[in-house]
């Protein structure tokens, strides 16, 4: 054999060697911007960091809506296939059916995205993630927790799968709790799992904490004594609504029925409804005290001023004005007591023109209320058809307007507040608000104490009774508002009331919508539910008792 | 003295253990045990590296008609239906249980050891007529033949190539060499016109980026592999081009793993490890000519052109330099049958290099 030709295969052999260097030096040295870019354009990725929804607290920093960390579960078939036995090993760890998970898979078989489970806590995912199923995704989420459930479902709200903010205070302060999602860079294989993180971009920014005015406790048995008495008197729905008097600040508000925002619900279900803000009602009786003020406030009424009601009746142009029973002479405290249209409508009547209207109107009735709360309602309230007699006889006696439950309460602040009207807040506030005053301090004494007869023996609702404490209140029925009308058949009874009236601490709106018992008028219905709603809560609250007769026992046993 | 050849016993121990290291890594992401059954088909090209070393040259230069018999049977059994299944639209794999055999690698040996054998005989004639080397190459034709039927179409070029290369060294002609070479370039020619998807293969390696989610897929991240990989590498187990973005990454594109991994450095060092073992091959081949002892000299020739041919196409293939073929990387891809057979090739080597110094 010739040597050449030995070493002619050797030379073309390091030749063949030297050009595949000489290339890979070329990709690794020369190329490789390109090719890294290339390389970042298919495996490295932005990707959102979920922040934490801020947490919601009652005025005790009691939690009413915190976010825990759940985790997503979510596939992107168009790279990965999960095979029919995966998903059936799947199917029951996610709580869903195999057949209908399979079909979903099937129909988004192209899809590079498919939710295959939300809000998974972290102890099902990882069982799931235990599996090792190839292919599967988890990212990280929050999911809504509401330990007030029920209770406080209206006033906190609700978020959606999205964790924004969709009914309630979830709604109303959604940009302050949502925070802001974070972003980062991360390097990821071809199936889309993350590898490592290589650069944050933005951090993200928590939400931020948002304390209530609401006590919780209250809420609660506010709650339970409402949903109990709807159910008694087999009612529509009601509302209660339980304020601070001297701060304006909504301590308790619930509805009832209500709903468990823990559970996935529909949207628009009526229980959704925070009636107490949104609904209005006519508010019947309980707006005879502001015509009784109207009156003081001309001076020429005193407690003690004698109205004639007799014979029970009194007709104003073609309105027949009826009391149940013909009362006789009253002074203006028992017309209060007594709640007489007949007599309120003499005094309104014999009152200037707009006085009962403005009275109402400074006291918050037809304003918008402010409490922070979405979808206030306004209700009716306007000034048009004052110079007919029947419209003002009427609106003496709580007709022809509607408030929501949450106005009425509203309106009754001042009352309790010495005439001092304040802003309503559903936010724990750290002093108490700049109030106006509306009315003057000795007029409201005497009229709270013409609305203790109410709750007396011989009052419309001595069932409003709070024992130890000293009650001033009004009763309502009123009628309810159909198409073609009043309608006879259903009613809402409303009790409105402050108490303790020494130094009034809390002011109560009571309202049953519809009771269809044997027991429909605000006294029989309404007044007892504020009785035991306001007897604990004066309790929790540490209310001082101010009923002289308890004060002289306890002193007695003293001594 | 009895001794093997310091230089490459080192540096095939070398690539051995580099080899698993990186079937390791570019396996991580993998579902099955690829590690374990790499470390079994090593002890398994061991104990046939070390059973090529006790038998005599003499035994497979009297049986080299035998071995042409059996590479040809070989090949033909995979087309049998029933012996086989198809993968990826191939039929290259008989299934005995737990073990695959790809009868292809077994016949690239059976047919070094068969031309070996019929060079040692007529070498002389050869330099006279070009007329012996018929034989042979209908014979190669026919193996050729069955290849191409189970769509091996890198095998035929590594062969080709080594024959050619075996037909030079004996001496063939020149012009004869010549007009085979372009006889050759002309029957490849025609095998990729006749097939669409080598067709694409060619075109999508010209230029891999304009179809770089389709056809080109494979190449552009293993090139990509060698961009990130730069001077020194990510590091061992760093990369990302084998999670799942190269499908044949412990494969066929083991070279872009450790070049992503370990950087130029790491790969050129691999080249150099592979050429030493090539160079001293194939000056065992020449010392053995030199010294009368054709056959296994031829046979030795062989094993060189068989393992630096398939090194360089595996290389050329990986940085994008020539069109995308299924071919390993001896020694260090992932595969039983590449392995075991490398690795009965270098005992072949070992055995002539213990009979040469025992004379």
């Amino acid at each position: 054999m010739k040597v050449w030709r030995h070493h002619a295969v050797l030379c073309l052999f390091i030749a063949g060697c030297a050009a595949l260097a000489a290339r890979v030096v070329y990709l690794a040295l020369l190329d490789k911007e390109f090719l890294q870019d290339q390389g970042d354009a298919r495996s490295v990725r932005e990707v959102v960091i979920p922040s934490r929804r801020g947490v919601i607290y009652d005025r005790l920093d009691e939690p009413l809506a915190i976010s825990t960390p759940v985790v997503a579960v979510w596939s992107d078939p168009s790279k990965r296939k999960l095979s029919r036995a995966d998903i059936n090993r799947l199917a029951p760890l996610l709580g869903r059916d195999a057949e209908q998970l399979a079909d979903h898979l099937v129909r988004h078989a192209n899809k590079a995205f498919v939710y295959l489970k939300r809000r998974l806590s972290w102890t099902a995912a990882e069982r799931v993630r235990a599996l090792g199923i190839e292919g599967l995704h988890f990212s990280e989420e929050y999911r809504r927790y509401y330990p007030g459930a029920e209770t406080a479902a209206h006033v906190v709200g609700v978020t959606n799968i999205d964790d924004r903010g969709l009914e309630g205070v979830e709604l109303a302060f959604d940009d302050l709790l949502s925070g802001e999602h974070g972003r980062k860079v991360v390097l990821k294989d071809r199936l889309g799992a993350t590898i490592r993180d290589l650069e944050y971009i933005a951090v993200p920014r928590l939400g931020q904490d948002v304390a209530l005015s609401i006590d919780l406790r209250l809420q609660y048995f506010a709650y339970r004594e409402l949903k109990d008495a709807v159910a008694g008197h087999r009612a529509a729905s009601g509302s209660i609504v339980i304020l601070d008097a001297r701060t304006g600040e909504i301590l308790a508000l619930v509805n009832s029925p209500s709903y468990n925002p823990n559970e996935s619900l529909e949207l628009g279900f009526a229980g959704m409804r925070n009636r107490a803000v949104t609904d209005n009602y006519e508010p019947g009786s309980t707006i005879k005290p502001f015509a009784v003020l109207a009156a003081l406030e001309t001076g020429e009424y005193q407690p003690d001023t004698v109205v004639n009601t007799a014979p029970g009746y009194w007709a104003v142009r073609r309105k027949l004005i009826e009391d149940p029973v013909n009362y006789g002479e009253l002074t203006l405290a028992g017309i209060v007591r007594k709640s007489s249209q007949v007599g309120i409508s003499k005094v309104a009547l014999a009152l200037p023109e707009r006085a009962v209207f403005e009275v109402l109107q400074r006291a918050g009735v037809g304003d918008f209320v402010g409490s922070g709360l979405p979808g206030e309602a306004i209700g009716t309230f306007d000034d048009s058809g004052l110079r007919s007699e029947v419209v003002r006889a009427t609106l003496a006696y709580g007709y022809g307007l509607s408030v929501s439950p949450l106005q009425l309460a509203q309106a009754y602040l001042p009352i309790a507040n010495d005439g001092v009207r304040l802003p309503l807040s559903v936010v724990k506030l750290s002093q108490p608000p700049q109030g106006e005053r509306v009315f003057a301090a000795a007029m409201t004494r005497q009229l709270l104490s013409m609305m203790e007869g109410v709750t007396e023996r011989t009052g419309t609702a001595p069932d409003a009774q709070v024992p130890g404490y000293r009650v001033a209140g009004k009763t309502g029925t009123a009628r309810v508002v159909v198409s073609d009308g009043y309608t006879d058949q259903r009613h809402v009874a409303l009790f409105a009331g402050v108490v303790p009236l020494t130094d009034p601490q809390i002011v109560m709106v009571v309202v049953i919508n519809q009771p269809s018992g044997p027991k429909i008028s605000g006294g029989a219905v309404a007044a007892p539910i504020f009785a035991r709603v306001a007897e604990r809560a004066l309790r929790l609250l540490g209310v001082a008792p101010d009923a002289q007769h308890l004060i002289a026992a306890v002193e007695g046993r003293r001594s | 003295m009895i001794r093997l050849d310091a230089p490459l016993m080192v540096s095939w121990g070398l690539v051995l253990g580099f080899g698993l290291v990186m079937v390791a890594s570019a396996s991580v992401a993998m579902e099955a045990p690829f590690l374990a059954r790499h470390g079994i088909y090593l002890a398994m090209g061991l104990m046939g590296f070390l059973f090529m070393l006790c038998v005599p040259l003499k035994v497979w230069n009297r049986t080299y008609m035998m071995a042409l018999l059996g590479a040809l049977t070989l090949c033909g059994l995979v087309l049998v239906p029933g012996v086989t299944e198809e993968i990826k639209g191939a039929r290259r794999w008989i299934d005995l249980g737990s073990f695959t055999l790809q009868p292809a690698e077994i016949a690239k040996a059976a047919m070094i050891v068969y031309w070996a054998g019929f060079l040692a005989r007529r070498d002389e004639a050869l330099r006279e007529s070009p007329l012996p080397a018929l034989l042979p190459l209908v014979f190669f034709a026919a193996l050729v033949a069955l290849l191409i039927l189970q769509r091996d179409f890198g095998n035929v070029v590594v062969l080709s190539a080594v024959l050619g290369a075996m037909l030079f060294l004996a001496g063939l002609r020149l012009r004869y060499f010549g007009l085979l070479v372009l006889a050759a370039f002309g029957a490849l020619a025609g095998l990729i016109w006749m097939e669409p998807y080598r067709v694409e293969r060619l075109v999508s390696f010209s230029d891999p980026w304009a179809s770089a989610f389709d056809s080109g897929y494979q190449l552009t991240h293993s090139l990509i592999a060698f961009g990130r990989g730069e001077v020194f590498g990510l590091g061992l187990g760093e990369g990302i081009q084998k999670l799942w973005y190269l499908p044949e990454a412990h494969h066929d594109f083991i070279f872009a793993v450790i070049a992503e991994e370990l950087g130029l450095a790491g790969a050129l060092a691999l080249m150099a490890l592979l050429g030493l073992i090539v160079a001293r091959i194939l000056h065992t081949a020449r010392t053995a000519l030199g010294a009368g002892d054709k056959f296994a000299g031829y046979l030795c020739y062989g094993v060189a052109l068989l393992l630096g041919v398939q090194t360089l196409i595996n290389v050329g293939v990986a940085t994008g330099s020539l069109p995308t073929k299924g071919l390993t990387m001896p020694f260090i891809s992932y595969g039983g049958n590449s392995l075991i057979v490398c690795a009965a090739l270098v005992g072949l080597v070992g055995r002539a290099q213990l009979e040469r110094d025992s004379r």
